[in-house]
C-alpha cells in the first residue's frame, strides 16, 4: 500500500507538472523551435517579449481590468451581504439567488448576452466593457464569501455597534470591514485571480485595448515559438511568486 | 415609521446596488439573448421573429446536432477520468504524506493552476505535438516505431482537461478529506473494518457531497469551455462553445448563437438537478 | 463479555514532551473506572493506549492478561466511544448499530436483529431508520453507546463520552450509563475532566495530573481523604491550615487542635466544618452567609487568626446570623505532607 501510493503520487506529480516544467524549460532554447533536443539556454526570447510593446500593453490592461474589476465586485458583494445578513427582506432567498446566478453560467454565455446588448445600446468593445464583464463573474464569488463569513458572532457585533449609535457607514467602515478582513482579503485576491487569466470576455469584448490571455492568444495564431514560452513563464513565475507570499504571510495564521 | 421598516430599508438600500448591476448586466442580456435565439438571419441582416427554428435546426443538422454529442462526450470522460485519478490523489495527500509536508504536496499538486489558462492549454500542445517531448521520448525508448498523431484529435482535449480538472477535484476532495473526523476512521477500524473497508464503506461516502461539487464544477467548466477543444482540439470536431464561436466570427449569425448559447444553457441546468440533491447533502 | 486491565510501566512521550510517566494501573473485570483529571493530564492519552490508538513509548498494556501492547485497535477486545461520537452520517442508525458485526461477517438477518436489540437496550428501537443527523446529541450518544456495545468487547473505552451535553442531560446519561454497565458486566474506561460526572459513575476514580496518577480509589476514598493536595482541590472546595505536630495534637494558627500529630497541612471540606464535630476549630465570627438550598455558606473569620476565612456548608435551619460568634468543629481531618515531599 505504502510504495504504491508513493508510486501514485509521483506519477500523478509527474502529469501534473509536464507542461510547465516543459514550458519553462523551451523558454529558454535556443533555436526557433520550443521541442526538443534542447539547443542551449538564451534568454533572447524574455528580452523579446519584455521590449514588444502590444505585449506590454497588453499586461498594463491585464493589470488595470485584474485590480479595479475586483475592487468594484467586492464593494458591491460586501454592501449587499452585509445588507441581507442585516434583516429577512421579503424575497430575501430569491435576491441571494439572482445574486448567485452568474456563478452557474459559462462565461461564454454571460459574455455573448454581454456583447449583444452591448451592441444594440452602442457601447463599443472596450477595456470598459470588459471590466463591466468582469465584475458580472466575480459579484456572485465576492457575495458568496463575504455573506458566508458573517455568522451570529458577526451580526451580533453589527447589531452592538448599531446600538452604540454607530451611523450605518460607521458600521460598515469601523466594524464590519475589519472583522471581515481575512475574508475580503480572500474574495479579493480570488477575483483578481480570475479576471487576470479570463479569456472569452475579455476576446469577446475588446478590440485594439486587450488583455494578456487575449495577446497571448493571438501569438499561438503564428504557431510554437519560444517567445510564447517566455510570456507564460513569466506569467506563471509572477502568480506562484504571488500565491507564496500569500502563503508564507496571509494564509499562515489561519490555516496553522 | 417602525423600526423594523426603517432596518428594512437600510437593508434594501445596501442589497440594491448589486441587485441592480446583476439585473442590468447579467439578467437583461441573458433575456436578450433568449430573445434574439428566436430571431433569423436574412443576408447580413437579423430580423425578429418569434419562431423556434434554430432550435429546429441545432436538433435536424448532423453539424450542430453533434457538436451537443461531442461535447457531452468529451465532458463525460473528463468528469469521470478526473474523478477517477483525483480521489486517491487527495487522499494519499491527505492521509499519507506527513502533516508537515501536507501543504507542501497540495501547492506542488495545483501549482499548473497558477499559469494562465490560455498558456496550460498551448504548454500541453508543445508536449503532445508530433515532435513534442512525450513522442520523443516513447520513440526514443524504442515504445513506438514512430510518433503518433495525438494533437488536434480528441485525446489531446481530453487530456488536457484532465489536467485541469484533476487539479480542481483534488483541492475539492481534499478539502473535503480534511474536514472529516479522523475519529470516523478510528471508529471504525476499532470495530473491526480492514483498511480497504474503511476507505469503501466510511471515507468513500463521507466525501461524496465534495466529489459531487468538484464533478459538477467540472461539468460546468468543461462544457463551456472554448479554449482547450481550440487548441488542442483542432477544427475536426467541434464542441459547442466552438460552434458557438464558428456562429459569430464566421457571420455574425447571432440568432444561431443565442440558440446555441440557450441549449448549452439547458444542459448545465439538467445537470445542476440531476447534482441538486447531493450539493446540498447535509453533513454531520 | 468482559476482562481485567492491567497497565505496566507505560511511559509515552510526543516527541520532547513525555505525556505519560511510568503509569501502573489494574483494572478489575466488570469494574467501572474513571480517568479523572484536568485537560492535557494524561488521560486521554492512556485511554488511547489502552484502545491500541498510540503504541506507548514504553510499558505494556494487557487485557484479560495478553500483551495488547502491539495489537491494532481493531483486533483487541476493547471499543472506543469517540468524544465526537463518530457516527457514520450516511448510515441508519441501525445500519451504524451493525456495523461492527457486518465487519465480524455476522450475517444481514442476524446483525439487524442484534442492532435492533441494542438500540432497543438504549430505547431508540423506533427510530432505526433514521439518519444521525436527525437526532439530537443525547440520542447520538447513546447510539455511539449501542454501536460501540454491539461487538461485546470486553472492555469498553469512552473519552468524555458526555462532554457535548448540557448539565441536565449530563447527569442523566450518567445514570443510564452506569445501570447499562450493571447490566452487560463489561469493564468500562471512561475519560472526564467532570469531578461530580467521576463521583456518580465510577466504581473506582482514577486522578491524573501532569502525565501522573495521583489518587486511585473509591469516590469515597479520593473525596474524603485524598492523598495529594492536587487531588484535595480537584475533587472539590477545602479550606487548608497549616499544622505541625505538638504533643498528642497539632498546634496551628488557630492555636491546638485535637487530631493525631502530624506535620503538613490541614484540608477539611466545607460540609466537614460545623456547629458540632469531633474536634474544636475555636471561636469565629461569621462574615457572609448565603442561601444554596440544600445548605448554608458560610464565611467565617477566626478570632485567633483574622487574616484566615474558614468555608463552611451548615445544614438548612441552622440559622447563622452575620456578626454572630460561635465556636466551629471539624470532622474527617486529612493532614498532607508539605507539596515538596508529596512530588518526591
Amino acid at each position: 500500500m505504502k510504495y504504491l501510493s508513493w508510486a501514485y503520487l509521483v506519477a500523478l506529480f509527474g502529469f501534473i507538472l509536464l507542461p510547465v516544467v516543459t514550458l519553462v524549460i523551451f523558454s529558454f532554447q535556443d533555436g526557433r523551435l520550443p521541442v526538443p533536443p534542447f539547443k542551449g539556454v538564451t534568454f533572447e526570447w524574455y528580452a523579446k517579449i519584455l521590449t514588444d510593446r502590444a505585449m506590454m500593453e497588453a499586461l498594463g490592461n491585464s493589470l488595470i481590468v485584474a485590480l479595479l474589476s475586483p475592487l468594484v465586485a467586492l464593494t458591491l458583494g460586501f454592501l449587499a451581504a452585509s445588507g441581507l445578513a442585516r434583516v429577512v427582506l421579503p424575497g430575501s432567498v430569491l435576491m441571494r439567488g439572482l445574486l448567485i446566478a452568474p456563478m452557474t453560467v459559462s462565461y461564454l454565455i454571460i459574455a455573448l448576452g454581454l456583447l449583444q446588448m452591448f451592441n444594440q445600446i452602442g457601447i463599443r468593445p472596450s477595456l470598459l466593457a470588459t471590466g463591466i464583464g468582469h465584475v458580472v463573474i466575480n459579484l456572485p464569488l465576492c457575495f458568496a464569501i463575504l455573506y458566508a463569513a458573517i455568522g451570529e458572532h458577526q451580526k451580533s457585533a453589527l447589531k452592538a455597534a448599531r446600538d452604540l449609535g454607530a451611523r450605518e457607514w460607521q458600521v460598515l467602515w469601523f466594524v464590519a470591514a475589519p472583522m471581515l478582513t481575512p475574508a475580503l482579503a480572500a474574495a479579493f485576491f480570488l477575483a483578481f485571480t480570475f479576471s487576470w487569466d479570463e479569456f472569452i470576455i475579455a476576446f469577446l469584448l475588446t478590440r485594439f485595448d486587450v488583455t494578456l490571455p487575449v495577446e497571448i492568444w493571438s501569438m499561438l495564431r503564428s504557431g510554437l515559438s519560444p517567445a510564447t514560452n517566455a510570456v507564460g513563464s513569466l506569467v506563471f513565475l509572477v502568480s506562484v511568486i504571488v500565491v507564496v507570499a500569500l502563503e508564507l504571510t496571509l494564509f499562515r495564521k489561519g490555516s496553522k | 415609521m417602525s423600526i423594523e421598516r426603517q432596518e428594512k430599508r437600510q437593508g434594501a438600500a445596501l442589497v440594491a446596488p448589486a441587485l441592480l448591476w446583476t439585473l442590468g448586466f447579467f439578467v437583461i442580456p441573458f433575456a436578450a439573448m433568449v430573445m434574439m435565439s428566436l430571431a433569423h438571419l436574412e443576408g447580413r441582416e437579423i430580423v425578429q421573429g418569434h419562431d423556434l427554428g434554430n432550435y429546429l435546426r441545432i436538433f435536424t443538422d448532423p453539424s450542430l446536432r453533434r457538436g451537443i454529442f461531442v461535447s457531452l462526450e468529451i465532458t463525460a470522460v473528463v468528469t469521470v477520468v478526473s474523478v477517477l485519478l483525483a480521489w486517491p490523489l487527495a487522499w494519499i495527500i491527505a492521509t499519507r504524506v506527513p502533516a508537515r509536508w501536507r501543504r507542501m504536496a497540495l501547492l506542488l499538486a495545483v501549482l499548473p493552476f497558477w499559469t494562465s489558462y490560455v498558456v496550460r492549454s498551448y504548454s500541453w500542445a508543445l508536449v503532445l505535438g508530433e515532435k513534442g517531448v512525450v513522442m520523443n521520448a516513447l520513440v526514443g525508448l524504442g515504445l513506438l516505431a514512430e510518433p503518433v498523431q495525438i494533437m488536434a484529435t480528441r485525446s489531446a482535449t481530453i487530456i488536457g482537461f484532465v489536467h485541469f480538472f484533476v487539479m480542481l477535484l483534488t483541492l475539492t476532495i481534499y478539502s473535503n478529506l480534511i474536514q472529516l473526523s479522523p475519529n470516523y476512521a478510528r471508529a471504525a477500524e476499532d470495530l473491526g473494518a480492514s483498511k480497504w473497508q474503511v476507505i469503501r464503506l466510511v471515507i468513500l461516502p463521507l466525501t461524496l457531497p465534495g466529489v459531487m461539487t468538484g464533478a459538477f464544477l467540472t461539468f460546468v467548466l468543461c462544457i463551456g469551455d472554448y479554449i482547450t477543444p481550440q487548441i488542442l482540439g483542432g477544427n475536426n470536431e467541434l464542441t459547442l462553445p466552438q460552434l458557438i464561436m464558428l456562429q459569430l466570427g464566421r457571420r455574425g449569425d447571432f440568432p444561431m448563437a443565442s440558440a446555441l448559447s440557450v441549449v448549452l444553457m439547458v444542459i448545465v441546468t439538467l445537470a445542476y438537478a440531476a447534482c441538486a440533491r447531493w450539493l446540498k447533502m447535509e453533513r454531520v | 463479555m468482559t476482562a481485567d486491565v492491567h497497565v505496566k510501566a507505560v511511559e509515552h512521550r510526543f516527541n520532547s514532551f513525555t505525556a505519560l510517566h511510568r503509569v501502573d494501573l489494574q483494572i478489575a473485570a466488570g469494574e467501572f473506572i474513571v480517568l479523572l483529571g484536568p485537560s492535557g493530564c494524561g488521560k486521554t492519552t492512556l485511554l488511547s493506549i489502552i484502545g491500541g490508538f498510540l503504541t506507548p513509548s514504553e510499558g505494556q498494556v494487557l487485557i484479560g492478561g495478553r500483551d495488547m501492547t502491539h495489537v491494532a485497535p481493531k483486533d483487541r477486545p476493547t471499543t472506543t466511544m469517540f468524544q465526537d461520537y463518530a457516527l457514520f452520517p450516511h448510515m441508519s442508525l441501525r445500519d451504524n448499530v451493525a456495523f461492527g458485526l457486518r465487519m465480524r461477517g455476522m450475517a444481514k438477518a442476524a446483525r439487524n436483529a442484534k442492532a435492533l436489540e441494542m438500540l432497543e437496550m438504549v430505547g431508540l428501537a423506533d427510530k432505526a431508520a433514521r439518519r444521525p443527523h436527525e437526532l439530537s446529541g443525547g440520542m447520538r450518544q447513546r447510539v455511539a453507546l449501542a454501536r460501540a456495545l454491539a461487538v461485546e468487547p470486553d472492555v469498553l473505552l469512552l473519552d468524555e463520552p458526555l462532554g457535548a451535553l448540557d448539565l441536565k442531560l449530563r447527569r442523566q446519561m450518567q445514570e443510564e450509563l452506569k445501570a447499562i454497565q450493571r447490566r452487560v458486566g463489561t469493564t468500562f474506561v471512561h475519560v472526564t475532566h467532570d469531578q461530580e460526572e467521576a463521583m456518580a459513575i465510577a466504581d473506582r476514580i482514577v486522578v491524573m495530573n501532569h502525565g501522573r496518577i495521583e489518587h486511585c480509589g473509591t469516590p469515597e476514598e479520593v473525596y474524603l481523604t485524598p492523598k495529594t493536595m492536587f487531588s484535595a482541590d480537584f475533587m472539590g472546595e477545602t479550606n487548608r491550615i497549616p499544622v505541625s505536630p505538638a504533643g498528642a495534637g497539632v498546634t496551628s494558627q488557630l492555636g491546638l487542635l485535637a487530631i493525631a500529630p502530624a506535620e503538613g497541612t490541614l484540608c477539611l471540606r466545607p460540609e466537614s466544618i460545623g456547629l458540632t464535630g469531633a474536634f474544636s476549630l475555636g471561636r469565629a465570627t461569621l462574615v457572609e452567609a448565603a442561601f444554596y438550598g440544600s445548605y448554608h455558606r458560610c464565611h467565617f473569620r477566626p478570632l485567633a487568626a483574622p487574616e484566615m476565612l474558614l468555608t463552611a456548608h451548615l445544614p438548612q435551619g441552622e440559622h447563622p446570623r452575620p456578626g454572630a460568634e460561635v465556636e466551629l468543629f471539624g470532622r474527617n481531618p486529612v493532614v498532607l505532607a508539605p507539596v515538596a515531599k508529596a512530588a518526591a
